[in-house]
């Protein structure tokens, strides 16, 4: 309760100060946000920046440098065709964040488009509602895998996998803001001076979905990095050589023993991202609507 | 209730009819593809893909082959296996035992520590034992369960070699045979399912405490034992059982990766395998299966739930 209290009394300032500054102080008043922010930036830069600064090769082979331990050469180690672990890394978080970006834009387009389509006309609802429902009995990720394997391993196909398996989760939250706020007395007002049915849903009624579906989106990123590392590590995402966090474990799996290093930055580069991710919808969620509960992702 | 039931269990059959649907148009979304994973890179002959195609029905328009379909899959047939020369049905009931007991006792594990936990945190909330089990179900859930299950490997099999690295023996062979190769799975399968159990424990028991029966609990002057025990926990404790269903549907997905990791002969490792060499049948059946599984625990568990709880019968 102590938090809500905090927020509520933080939220009320936009006409006192300027935006950034209640951005700001919102992102005070929640640790786990600004905590979670902080890693997430902190992450973005390093993939974007590193390559410039720095002469980053995630493809070039050598043989005689081949399963090396981290060392001051090798930061973190080579891998079986010598290539550097770290570059790899680096250009391994490019993808990552890729996929989980244009997974998350593509749910939140398709889902805020279906959500308000089937919150607004019955027969738009049963059909949407009867896809989606049909979507989610399916445990876990094994839709993903059944699509992948249907239309073959790349880069656009993982994305498309994620977006086809969360997009019932937005389409849910948003039908349910849609129905929630149909009927409140600000949307009556705006009805009674004659807004049109468009207009009302557009511009009343749907931006009050806008703070649920970021925080479902938020939570949605970081379960598709985990989707693409996954899938990837099955021999279903980006192929090799190309580098992504999933293929470099599941290359690693052979040399377990004798070089584990090439396996576990990966892993702990997925874990930052995704724990960074989740702290950051944690945040929002409480910043947002204390009531509401913990995602519960597929 | 018995109407309540027969509802519940009449809801089942169109959704399990739309799911086999789905399985179809997706599997079918690439016409043809199945001979063409299957011929690899041998150089074969026009005549003889033709009559590959023949055999298993895909030269035929898609909707007779639907047509043809849907009544075999109902009944769980799902035809040969194309790498295993046998019947998919085989091949699922062969390896059901593996994935029953990898993510039964993943469940126990999650229930027997998160819950516990969960509540105990929503007791404390904002304490330090709240803070410490909120940081960690944080950091389970961020893990990727199968890296987890290679570093698991890493420390207590190939380090401490306390346990087998990977493999499955049946229980037969003696207890400890398959324990033992079961214990880093089950542990790498619980961890993020453990995170899930505390988080939604610990809001179920907060939501609970601040009910007005317990406040009146507390009124009365009930001493905080008494509180807790008989009043906040009995009423939680109907909600957190829903959670047995969804951690069961999310052990079943979740098993798919980590009987890969430890090569587990189990429903899971069917399913990828099936989906890297394109072995439609196998995929099909084994994706049915499993969810035709993860369907039942949950109706079990909402028929559970409505029995306890006659409000949800008559809603």
């Amino acid at each position: 309760m102590m938090k809500s209290a905090d927020a509520t009394e933080v939220l009320p300032s936009p006409h006192a100060r300027s935006g950034l500054w209640t951005l700001w102080s919102m992102m005070r008043s929640e640790p786990m946000l600004l905590g979670g922010g902080a890693v997430l930036l902190l992450l973005v830069l390093a993939a974007v920046l590193i390559p410039v600064v720095m002469a980053i090769d995630p493809l070039s082979i050598n043989v005689t440098q081949k399963l090396l331990p981290p060392s001051p050469e090798h930061w973190l180690g080579t891998d079986e065709f010598g290539r550097e672990v770290f570059d790899r890394l680096v250009i391994g978080a490019h993808l990552s964040l890729r996929v989980g970006f244009a997974a998350t834009a593509l749910t939140a387009l398709v889902g805020i488009t279906l959500g308000a389509l089937s919150g607004q006309y019955r027969l738009a609802d049963s059909i949407i509602g009867r896809f989606s429902d049909a979507l989610m009995i399916f445990p876990g990720f094994v839709l993903a895998i059944m699509i992948l394997a249907a239309i073959g391993p790349s880069e656009f196909n993982v994305v498309l996998a994620v977006v086809v398996l969360y997009v019932p989760r937005v389409i849910r939250t948003v039908r349910a803001s849609i129905i929630e706020y149909r009927s409140a007395d600000f949307v009556q007002a705006a009805r009674a001076v004659g807004v049109g049915d468009m207009r009302l849903l557009v511009v009343h009624i749907l931006p009050k979905s806008f703070g649920p579906v970021m925080v479902q989106l938020t939570f949605g990123f970081a379960w598709a990095i985990l989707v693409e590392a996954g899938l990837s590590f099955l021999g279903l995402g980006p192929p090799p050589p190309d580098p992504s966090w999933g293929n470099m474990i599941s290359a690693a799996r052979e040399f377990i023993r004798t070089a584990p290093w090439i396996m576990i930055a990966p892993g702990l580069m997925i874990t930052a991202t995704v724990l960074s991710l989740n702290l950051i919808g944690d945040g929002l969620r409480d910043l947002l609507d204390p009531r509401l509960q913990s995602q519960v992702n597929p | 209730m018995l109407r309540y039931t027969l509802r519940r269990v009449l809801e089942f059959i169109p959704t399990i009819f739309i799911a086999v649907t789905l399985i179809f148009v997706i599997t079918r979304l690439v016409p043809g593809s199945p001979i063409t994973a299957l011929i690899g890179n041998q150089s074969v002959d026009a005549a003889k893909i033709d009559a590959m195609a023949q055999q298993l029905g895909l030269d035929r328009p898609v909707w007779e082959q639907y047509i043809e379909w849907l009544p075999r899959v109902v009944t769980g047939n799902f035809g040969q296996s194309m790498f295993f020369s046998a019947p998919v049905v085989d091949v699922i009931l062969d390896r059901f035992p593996v994935t029953f007991s990898l993510t039964f006792l993943a469940l126990i594990v999650t229930i027997a520590i998160g819950i516990p936990i969960g509540i105990l945190s929503a007791m404390r909330r904002g304490g330090i034992f709240d803070y410490f089990g909120n940081v960690l179900s944080s950091l389970g859930m961020a893990l990727p369960p199968f890296w987890l299950g290679f570093m698991l490997m890493l420390v207590f099999a190939v380090g401490l070699q306390w346990v087998p690295a990977s493999g499955y023996r049946p229980i037969e062979f003696g207890f400890w045979n398959w324990f033992s190769r079961l214990l880093l799975p089950v542990a790498a399968l619980s961890v993020s399912q453990i995170g899930l159990v505390v988080r939604m424990t610990r809001s179920t028991m907060i939501e609970v405490l601040g009910t007005e029966y317990v406040g009146m609990a507390r009124t009365k002057g009930l001493r905080e034992r008494t509180v807790i025990l008989k009043h906040a926990l009995r009423n939680a404790m109907i909600q957190i059982v829903t959670v047995i269903g969804l951690v069961f549907a999310l052990g079943l997905g979740g098993s798919v990766i980590i009987e890969n990791v430890f090569a587990l002969p189990g429903l899971g490792e069917l399913i990828t395998t099936a989906a890297v060499r394109r072995d439609y049948p196998t995929l099909e059946g084994g994706i049915f299966y499993l969810t035709l599984v993860a369907l039942a625990i949950n109706l079990v568990v909402d028929l559970a739930y409505a029995y306890f709880n006659p409000r949800i019968r008559y809603s």
